[in-house]
């Protein structure tokens, strides 16, 4: 029994891979930039130009700490032509840019050099040169203004690739450059972003891009993200660290921790429930088949399965919480909102939160419990049609004997079968119950993080809640293997 | 030949006959019909356009017009007026004749007189063209009340049976497209019948990257702004790189056969096909459904009701690919296959002619089924707001909408009564589909 529960964690573990793969690929093409959230709005202060440097060290830095100047996967295609140093540029557009330029001109060299030369020239001080007496004359704010036109047109340069484009820029700058005649140091550098342009059209080498190569590289964002950067940053997935969220900057492990527990404690509960009011009642329908509990129950099990949980869950509210019809359970929260009180025990405890449970549990149960019931009907009608269910009966034993140690027993393992289509579809139910309800689980986060485009977070949830379907089919098997004498997993 | 064919068409009929003696599905087989016409007429049923309007002596048809506006000439002073459509007050027209639709409200249009929830039974008001508030003619009525915009709740109901039925149709189009497809390649090939030689398997790897490379990779600045341009030159682009793509890979293709002729090469390679497909079937399922497809929908750039159709197509065909991949798995055993194989009939015979049409039945329960859970994963989608544009009126959003205030119980049983009575069919119509194609349930 043991050597087959470690095999079937060693099949998990291609499975795992693949999942975490698939949320490493949504998280990469989420879209937006996440070194842009991260970086806080840059503090007051009419110092423009240390102002943006900040920002821009800001944005090194998150790049940095986010990963994301590493290159993307372990193996890359890539054409002859581009430069294996692309990635380490942290502003996407920019990377963009120059990505056209090399998949236009194919000549990574002059390309870099423009590059170079252009962001020399967007860090330059254009006050450097000037006069104070101009500075803190009545032309300051003119000044300050055309400097911010100036820079603005620089960034938007650095993201343009079309020819026609970046010469109207280069006209632009140049003339917005001769308004004020201590600019003449940045004219300098602008000539010489000009020429190394020009060198890049000179010296075009486009052919180089029909050569395809393959890059690996040992150290990535996969990687990392999975097993982290040795401690410093990340741990990496593995040793449970999922990164850090980008509407609080808290790590996201711990927010999942603190939420999962109410999800597991539903998801569970009712679980268990489904499988204890579900089994004596398919039983009965099936033993009593085509009397009218049977109908009756079959119906009724029928129009609970098909009804969708929202609709249930709105219902039961607008009924059952509403201070105008009736108002016996409160609508929202699984506590009360003032909190427990203080140094209550355990069961006071749950004395305080069970109105709160109630609706919600019947919400998270009811869909299950009906598939559940008639899966059992069905089996135990198939089971009941047997022929040693007939010698049973030949040999004199008693209804409750056939039912309960004959026919039962092998009418349980497509119940136990299903559990591991239960299990996800209770957890994924989840995320809209949890809404309704307002209880602070895993569902709940999970809206939350889609509306605030916290795309770390959605893609931690999906691994975890994978790994739980995982375990729920795992333990399916286990109990599988316990029920029927005849496996012997070898 | 012909005797087989008589036989499918037996079975088929034999099957109808089955499945009319179980009224329950039957009656849901009439529903389904009736809610397929409701959804093709909504737009005329359910619009604040006339059907019919003379006005000033000029006639109109403006809900069925494809043109916006209408321009009217005044047969006395000769002076023309402009009428445009969809933001004409025709309720307040002093027209000689009008006809309006059955339900005289569209589904996304307020009516501010009767905003913040009006129930059906609540006093609804009209406001005349001289300005007078007067109670609603019970013409105008609002039957099953407003939500909080003053938006009609009937009429986003009538439209909303297009959304929902469109995305279950559609959206299990996708599906069983892939799941018989992958699910009869499982089933029929097995692990052990489709091989080629090493030349061919290694130089096909290989020209998968290379014609990857060329035909996408290279192109991949084109395609980004082709897509930004309009559809129809990103369908172009897209063929283009597929031609590349196709041509390149099939160059491989002669590579490969050329070095076959190398002894070392030409030994036999199997591709487990059915191993690999499991594998992909199971992990798909090992995620739930819902937290995958809210994933999804959240990297899509846009919001749009074709998106979430496609990402529910995408993830949900593993039923359909497991049902008729153990279909061929029992078919491909039976005797009339194996005497067609020692017939001679060629592999494209064998599987579409006489495979496939016996292992569609249980795809098709299988469908039927997806739809309702399609229709379901979609309202909770747009109950959620997740994926579907904010100003479409589905039955989930006006279900959600009801959730802010309670005593609206109009905006929560009647969407949801909806949704609940199109998943009921469809799921009957499974379970009677199941009854009346299992031979052994038949009387």
């Amino acid at each position: 029994m043991l050597t087959y529960i470690v095999k079937r964690f060693l099949i998990f573990i291609p499975t795992l891979i693949v999942i975490t793969l698939l949320g490493f690929m949504i998280s990469v093409n989420a879209p937006g930039d996440p070194v842009e959230r991260m970086v806080s709005a840059a503090e007051s202060g009419d110092a423009l130009n240390s102002q943006t440097k900040n920002q821009q060290e800001q944005a090194q830095y998150w790049t940095h700490k986010l990963g994301l100047d590493l290159p993307v996967f372990y193996v890359s295609l890539s054409s002859f032509a581009q430069s294996d140093t692309l990635h380490k540029i942290y502003d996407r557009n920019e990377r963009e840019a120059l990505d056209r330029l090399i998949s236009k001109y194919g000549n990574w060299k002059e390309i870099q050099t423009y590059y170079q030369q252009l962001n020399v020239f967007d860090e330059l001080q254009f006050t450097a040169t000037a006069d104070s007496a101009i500075l803190h004359g009545p032309d300051r704010n003119k000044i300050l203004d055309q400097i911010t036109a100036i820079k603005s047109e620089t960034i938007q340069l650095k993201a343009s690739y079309e020819d026609v484009i970046i010469q109207n820029k280069f006209k632009e700058i140049e003339q917005m450059l001769q308004m004020y005649p201590f600019f003449a140091g940045a004219q300098q550098q602008l000539k010489s972003v000009q020429e190394s342009y020009e060198q890049i059209i000179a010296t075009a080498s486009p052919w180089k891009n029909y050569i395809p190569q393959l890059n690996f590289y040992s150290n990535n964002q996969y990687h990392r993200w999975l097993f982290g950067d040795g401690g410093k940053f990340s741990k990496g997935l593995l040793r449970g660290d999922f990164g850090i969220s980008y509407t609080t900057k808290e790590p996201i492990t711990e927010v999942i921790f603190s939420k999962i527990g109410w999800t597991l404690f539903f998801s569970i509960l009712s679980v268990v429930l489904a499988y204890f009011v579900s089994i004596p009642i398919g039983v009965r329908a099936a033993v009593k088949r085509g009397s009218h509990a049977d109908k009756v129950s079959s119906l009724l099990l029928f129009v609970l399965y098909s009804m969708p949980a929202f609709w249930l869950a709105t219902l039961l509210l607008i009924t059952f919480a509403n201070p105008d019809v009736l108002h016996w359970f409160p609508a929202s929260g699984v506590k009360p909102v003032t909190g427990y009180e203080e140094g209550v025990g355990f069961w006071n405890k749950v004395r305080a939160s069970l109105p709160y449970i109630v609706l919600p549990a019947i919400c998270y149960t009811y869909s299950s419990f009906a598939f559940l019931s008639r899966t059992i009907r069905v089996s135990m009608l198939e089971v009941l049609t047997q022929d040693y269910i007939r010698t049973a009966k030949a040999k004199g034993l008693n209804d409750k004997q056939i039912i309960w140690k004959h026919a039962f027993r092998n009418a349980l393992f497509p119940i136990i079968t299903v559990f591991g289509s239960v299990f996800p579809a209770v957890i994924g139910g989840s995320v809209i119950l949890e809404t309704i309800f307002t209880i602070p689980g895993m569902g709940s986060e999970t809206i939350n993080a889609i509306h605030t485009n916290n795309y770390p977070m959605i893609i931690a949830i999906l691994t975890i809640t994978s790994m739980l379907t995982l375990i729920g089919f795992l333990i399916a098997d286990i109990l599988y293997a316990l029920v029927d004498p005849r496996i012997s997993y070898k | 030949m012909s005797i087989e064919k008589e036989n499918n068409s037996k079975n088929f009929k034999g099957a109808w006959i089955q499945f009319k003696k179980n009224r329950m599905a039957y009656y849901c087989y009439k529903i389904l019909i009736f809610l397929t016409v409701l959804a093709v007429i909504a737009p005329f049923l359910a619009t604040d356009l006339p059907w019919y309007c003379k006005y000033k002596g000029t006639r109109m048809f403006p809900a069925f017009s494809f043109s916006n506006n209408c321009e009217l000439k005044d047969p006395q002073n000769g002076q023309t007026e402009r009428i445009q459509y969809d933001i004409a007050d025709w309720k307040h027209m002093d027209a000689e004749q009008i006809v309006f639709a059955p339900i005289v409200y569209s589904p996304s249009k307020s009516d501010y007189d009767n905003s913040d929830y009006v129930g059906p039974r609540d006093k609804q008001v009209f406001v005349t063209s001289d300005g007078k508030t007067i109670d609603m003619p019970i013409r105008f009525r609002h039957w099953l009340g407003t939500n909080k915009a003053g938006e009609d709740v009937l009429s986003g109901l009538i439209n909303g049976t297009r959304v929902s039925l469109l995305i279950g149709i559609l959206s299990m189009s996708i599906a069983s497209l892939i799941g018989i497809f992958l699910g009869g390649l499982a089933g029929y090939c097995g692990d052990k019948k489709l091989h080629n030689s090493r030349g061919v398997c290694w130089s096909m790897t290989l020209g998968l990257v290379i014609a990857f490379y060329y035909g996408f990779f290279m192109r991949s600045y084109f395609l980004k702004d082709a897509f930004s341009v309009s559809n129809s030159e990103a369908l172009k682009q897209v063929l283009i790189s597929g031609i590349i793509f196709s041509m390149v890979l099939f160059l491989f293709f002669i590579v490969g056969k050329l070095l076959e002729r190398i002894p070392v090469l030409a030994k036999q390679i199997y591709i487990p096909v059915d191993s690999i497909i499991s594998r992909i079937i199971e992990i798909l399922i090992s995620m739930p459904l819902l937290i995958l497809i809210i994933s999804i929908s959240a990297i899509a750039k846009e919001k749009s009701i074709v998106n979430v159709m496609i990402i529910i197509g995408l993830t949900s065909w593993t039923g359909i690919a497991r049902l008729t991949r153990a279909e061929f798995l029992r078919i491909t055993t039976l005797d009339y296959i194996q005497s067609a194989k020692a017939l001679g009939f060629k592999e494209r015979r064998i599987i579409f002619r006489h495979a496939l049409p016996n292992a569609i039945a249980p795809a098709l329960v299988a469908i039927a089924f997806g739809v309702a859970s399609a229709i379901l994963t979609e309202s909770a989608l747009s109950f959620l707001g997740i994926g579907v544009p904010p100003d479409l009126v589905t039955w989930g959003s006006l279900l959600n909408s009801g959730r802010e205030k309670f005593q609206a119980w109009w905006l929560v049983v009647f969407p949801g009564l909806a949704i609940f009575v199109t998943v009921t069919v469809y799921n009957l119509l499974g379970e009677g589909l199941r009854d009346a194609l299992d031979p052994r349930l038949r009387e």
